[in-house]
């Protein structure tokens, strides 16, 4: 079954003499617990896509749903809503509040969402414990590693438990080691939780640690590869610098 | 996987307690710019909470003053407070239902005279009342603690309550004291002390009837009737029936109107409030422009949480709290300084007051209205300031948290807001020329359409002054100029406030030297007599005792005097407006003293005075009465409604800025039974020595204490003077106004520099040294400030004009002249104001680590 689903998904961005087609008729379906990985050149309108499944823009033609609810025709409260109860977000620059500890931040979408203070910060403890961080949940963002920052955001992203994660180039701004340490964190909650993911990355080392790849081209799908993690960062490379080549 | 149904939405507390908790954080995280910002509701709040408190103070003082005590159920006065013949009246209210007895009584407030030593000890004022000792005592019971009550019969005895024993301790059964009378000193004997305390503030003194109406020279009549019930009386049916049957022309335990001269005082204060809520405004543009910057600072933080899913109501929730915030603590520290602003206040107004109007004490009041006003204030603009940059937070796009920082281009074309600020400045200036109603008003609307017109005036102003700037700045000039033009809102509201600032200053000096030169110009008109002869307070002649003729006849025996002329006092009330009337005597008071028509010739004027019913009005009682030169307007009088004609329109120094009526003293003593001098100018006979002169009236005065003889130059300069120095208050005022649009200023340079960490440090990467950062900071500041300062000239000019013209048209007549020292001062400060604001962060620019600042998102 289908947790998230597109038809026919469109972005066009500039004015209608010269439109330019950011996404171009994208139809894809995600399935439940899948950790898919979306990969192409830069401009091929992978941030795009990912913006659109999360509720972040809107489409200029075309569908998302969310399990049975069509996101392109909330407002913007509902869709707040959604995001808030459905979605979770890891971040390449964390976003974590500066002046919040780490457990407060993880804690935010259930404060967001008027569930009690306290009741909030537990559970925020063992979304905290989840990712290996328990011990440091009253330090700020600025006393904590870029890989342990990118932890909490993770954090924060499974503390409502939602449908679905997207994560946006979330290594891209961490060296190797923190990046491994990140990607076998989300890994572990594809395998343990059975928690959907979808990520965005140039990097196919992280890549290939998905069930499934999707290259994107010029708006479209260029290719849907299902790895079962069994990727080899070699291949994707080579897959992509073809790409960037044809 | 959905949020927990049974915990969701337990609570909107924890929310709002979270987003309080991280705005805490936020304003705690940034100490120096939420101190300045929280500065500027502090010093709003203050002076308004600080003026709200003593204006109250200063009515209080007048009514306390005049207010008397009585132990009697009712207490009938006339409306006018003047004197009446007891046996018109006195029986009428007798036979009234419920009525057990009544009496009358002539009494009076008035200020002992300081100089001499004072035979009442330490007893600053006496409600003296005379009393027919039978009558009063059926209204009410006098219990003695020593000696006797009054009797029929005593003449010059006294009866004091226990209290005048902490006053004057001295005056026991039998003892003897002097006092003023119209006719001079008179020595009473003290015949009994009553059981009651009775007031310390104005002790009461019985005397008898007769006793009283020789002291004030107004034989056979009395003031007040104190009435008695019986048991079973209605006192609000009874208060009704009396009013019903005495008509119009009386009042019922009512304190006197003369209360209302405390009006000219409160529309002084009035323009001081005006001041604090242009402080408040000032506040209020520093909390907008540091909100909208913190919105831009903490874009990121605000897509995020946009991106995890908080609406756009919980984003601008977060903001306003955080404003809120500022605005309580703001609220509550501006409530602390205003109390003692006040405080001070008070005391530095006592000493002017004390030489205009002995016996009043000001004091503090605090009322829950002006406490409410003061906290509503604060809390309400720190609420609208920060709301606009809430709302446009709440529509940050949560795509925002995904992209790296971006260089923020804001520069949107300010030309909207140019044209209706033009609009709104023509408006103005026609409101403000076509007549002196719209004057203030026109004031305020250019000072609103300069706000407005500021984004789209910074550029081009800029560019007019840079080449200026060029000369001491060659190459950081430029930099510094498109730095100020890249974000033209803030740079205009910064300048704004600076503007309001200066603009005030300018205004206040254009009304105090306008104001000045007014005291001055009707001060030497009004004594240009030789020697003048003050009471115990002048303006305020109600609770004083003056002289009968018998001064007057002496002052005129002396072989130096060529002429004596007095000003005589009654109190009246036309159509609701209360009404100080004047008695001249027109052959002799122009000898001595000039008035200053508006309307009218003099010569003319004073003949007709002294035939018939004929009156010149204050410039304001004639704004009061709506009347003008040959019209006919009916003054009430202690003898029912007279018709008086109008025959000019003036004022000296002691009567502009009263609703004030002159009439002779014959109809003052025909309509008002009023023969008391209370203010005596002498003329000497040409080459008669004034020194010598002044030692013969002082030797007559020393029998009448409660006048003082001065040279007339020296209580000119005198009273010039102390007038002055009531002055110095508004410059301190506009001066501290200043301070808020100076931290505008430290404040919007600190967010500049900040905003531009990153450019800074490419501009040292790229060999840049620290002084050059730091001249281009400077450079920018000076702009700054030459902006407000040339936007605030133009404002305080229009201001300047506008508060003249509003003031020249309630009679005051001030002229206009260009307040050019105001302006200079506003330019010095101004600029000096932009470079004091630049040192701390022109230093933290130049200090900025390069690659740290290169990395700064």
């Amino acid at each position: 079954m289908s947790i998230v689903h597109t038809e026919a998904l469109t972005k066009v961005y500039g004015n209608t003499d010269q439109p330019i087609y950011a996404l171009n008729a994208v139809s894809l379906e995600v399935e439940e617990g899948e950790f898919l990985a979306i990969m192409g050149p830069s401009g091929s309108g992978k941030s795009t896509l990912l913006y659109l499944l999360g509720g972040l823009d809107r489409p200029t033609s075309g569908k998302v749903w969310l399990r049975d609810a069509d996101m392109s025709v909330l407002n913007d409260d509902a869709l707040s809503r959604l995001r808030r109860e459905s979605l979770g977000f890891v971040f390449q620059f964390f976003n974590l509040v500066p002046v919040l500890t780490a457990r407060e931040n993880v804690a935010m979408p259930l404060i967001l969402d008027g569930v009690g203070r306290s009741e909030a910060l537990k559970r925020a403890d063992e979304a905290l414990e989840k990712v290996g961080l328990s011990e440091r949940g009253s330090h700020r963002p600025a006393e904590l590693s870029g890989g342990q920052q990118q932890r909490a955001a993770l954090a924060r992203a499974l503390i409502a438990k939602p449908a679905v994660i997207l994560a946006d180039e979330p290594t891209g701004n961490l060296d190797s080691r923190a990046s491994d340490e990140v990607v076998q964190m989300l890994r572990q909650t594809v395998d343990q939780w059975k928690q959907t993911m979808i990520l965005v990355t140039h990097d196919p080392r992280v890549a290939a640690h998905a069930d499934r790849i999707i290259f994107l081209k010029d708006g479209k799908i260029a290719d849907d590869n299902r790895l079962k993690g069994q990727g080899k960062p070699e291949q994707i490379r080579e897959q992509l610098s073809k790409m960037a080549l044809g | 996987m959905t949020t927990q149904a049974n915990t969701k939405r337990t609570s909107f507390g924890a929310t709002a307690w979270q987003m309080t908790l991280m705005g805490l954080r936020y304003l705690s995280g940034r100490k120096l710019r939420t101190t300045l910002t929280t500065l500027a509701i502090v010093f709003g709040v203050a002076l308004i909470f600080a003026i709200n408190l003593t204006l109250p103070g200063v009515g209080d003082a007048f009514k306390q003053t005049l207010t008397t005590i009585s132990g009697a159920d009712i207490t009938i006065t006339s409306v006018t407070g003047n004197s009446f013949v007891p046996e018109d009246v006195l029986p009428r209210v007798t036979s009234i239902a419920h009525v057990q007895s009544a009496t009358g009584v002539l009494e009076r407030t008035f200020t002992l005279p300081t100089l001499g030593g004072n035979a009442l000890g330490k007893t600053a004022q006496i409600d003296l009342i005379g009393v027919d000792p039978t009558s009063a005592q059926s209204v009410r019971q006098f219990t003695m603690s020593a000696g006797r009550f009054l009797q029929v019969g005593d003449t010059n005895k006294a009866v004091f309550p226990a209290g005048i024993a902490e006053l004057a301790p001295q005056l026991k059964v039998g003892a003897t004291f002097p006092l003023i009378t119209a006719g001079g000193l008179k020595i009473f004997t003290v015949v009994g002390l009553l059981a009651e305390q009775g007031s310390l503030s104005s002790p009461q003194m019985y005397v008898s009837l007769a006793d009283a109406q020789a002291m004030f020279n107004q034989p056979g009549l009395i003031n007040t009737i104190q009435v008695s019930l019986d048991a079973s009386a209605d006192k609000a049916a009874v208060q009704a029936d009396i009013l019903k049957t005495l008509g119009s022309d009386f009042q019922v335990a009512t304190t006197s109107n003369a209360a209302d001269i405390a009006v000219p005082l409160q529309a002084g204060l009035a323009v001081l409030d005006l001041l604090g809520v242009l402080a408040l405004f000032l506040g209020a543009f520093l909390i907008f422009n540091t909100f909208r910057t913190v919105v831009i600072e903490r874009q990121h933080d605000l897509a995020m949480l946009r991106a995890i899913g908080a609406t756009r109501g919980q984003i601008t929730t977060m903001i306003v709290i955080e404003s809120l915030l500022q605005g309580i603590a703001g609220t509550v520290i501006g409530l602390i300084l205003g109390y003692l602003m006040a405080a001070g206040l008070v005391s530095a107004l006592a000493g002017v007051y004390a030489s205009y109007f002995a016996g009043i004490k000001l004091g503090l009041s605090l009322t829950p209205s002006a406490l409410g006003l003061a906290v509503i204030l604060g809390v309400l603009t720190a609420l609208i300031a920060g709301y606009l940059p809430a709302r446009s937070a709440g529509r940050t796009s949560p795509l925002e948290a995904l992209r790296p920082a971006t260089a923020v281009s804001v520069q949107r074309t300010a030309r909207w807001s140019l044209i209706i600020g033009v609009v709104l400045m023509v408006l103005a200036l026609v409101m403000l020329f076509s007549g002196s109603s719209g004057a203030v008003g026109g004031a305020l609307f250019f000072l609103i359409g300069m706000v407005i017109a500021a984004p789209g005036l910074v550029i081009p102003v800029a560019r007019l002054f840079s080449p200026l700037l060029s000369l001491w700045f060659a190459r950081e000039g430029d930099l510094a100029r498109g730095n100020l033009a890249r974000q033209p809102g803030r740079a205009a509201i910064t300048g704004s406030t600076l503007m309001i600032g200066l603009a005030v200053l300018i205004a206040v000096t254009a009304i105090v030297s306008g104001f000045a030169g007014l005291v001055t110009n009707l001060t030497n008109a009004s004594f240009s007599g030789d020697i003048v002869l003050i009471p115990q307070s002048i303006g305020v002649y109600n609770n004083i005792v003056g002289a009968d003729s018998s001064l007057s006849t002496r002052l005129s025996a002396l072989p130096e005097t060529q002429t004596v002329a007095s000003l005589r006092y009654a109190d009246s009330k036309t159509e609701g407006q209360s009404l100080e009337v004047l008695g001249i005597d027109p052959n002799t008071y122009p000898k001595v003293a000039t008035l200053d028509f508006n309307q009218g010739q003099a010569d003319q004027a004073f003949v007709a005075l002294g035939t018939g019913r004929n009156a010149i009005l204050t410039p304001l009682g004639a704004a009061a009465l709506k009347v003008s030169v040959g019209s006919d307007f009916a003054l009430t009088t202690a003898h029912g409604t007279q018709t008086y004609h109008v025959v000019g329109v003036a004022s000296d120094v002691l009567s502009f800025k009263i609703n004030g009526v002159f009439i002779s003293q014959a109809n003052l003593a025909t309509d008002f039974d009023k023969t008391e001098d209370v203010l005596i100018f002498m003329n000497l006979k040409p080459g008669s020595d004034k020194a010598a002169a002044l030692a013969d009236v002082q030797k007559i005065t020393q029998d009448y204490p409660q006048f003082t003889a001065h040279l007339s130059g020296e209580y000119k300069d005198e009273l010039i003077q102390t007038t002055n120095s009531a002055f110095y208050l508004f410059y301190a005022l506009a001066i501290l106004i200043l301070i808020p649009a100076a931290l505008g200023l430290l404040n919007t340079l600190t967010i500049n520099i900040l905003e531009r960490t990153r450019e800074i440090g490419v501009v040292r990467a790229v060999g840049g040294s620290r002084g050059q950062v730091r001249r281009i900071v400077t450079a920018e500041a000076l702009l700054l400030g030459v902006f407000s300062a040339a936007m605030g000239v133009f404002a305080g000019v229009v201001m300047s004009y506008g508060f003249i013209s509003a003031f020249s048209s309630i009679g005051w007549s001030m002229s206009f002249t260009f307040p050019l020292i105001g302006i200079i001062a506003a330019l010095i400060v101004g600029v000096l104001l932009a470079l004091f604001a630049s040192i701390l962060p022109a230093r933290s620019a130049a200090r900025l680590d390069i690659i740290r600042a290169l990395q700064y998102e």
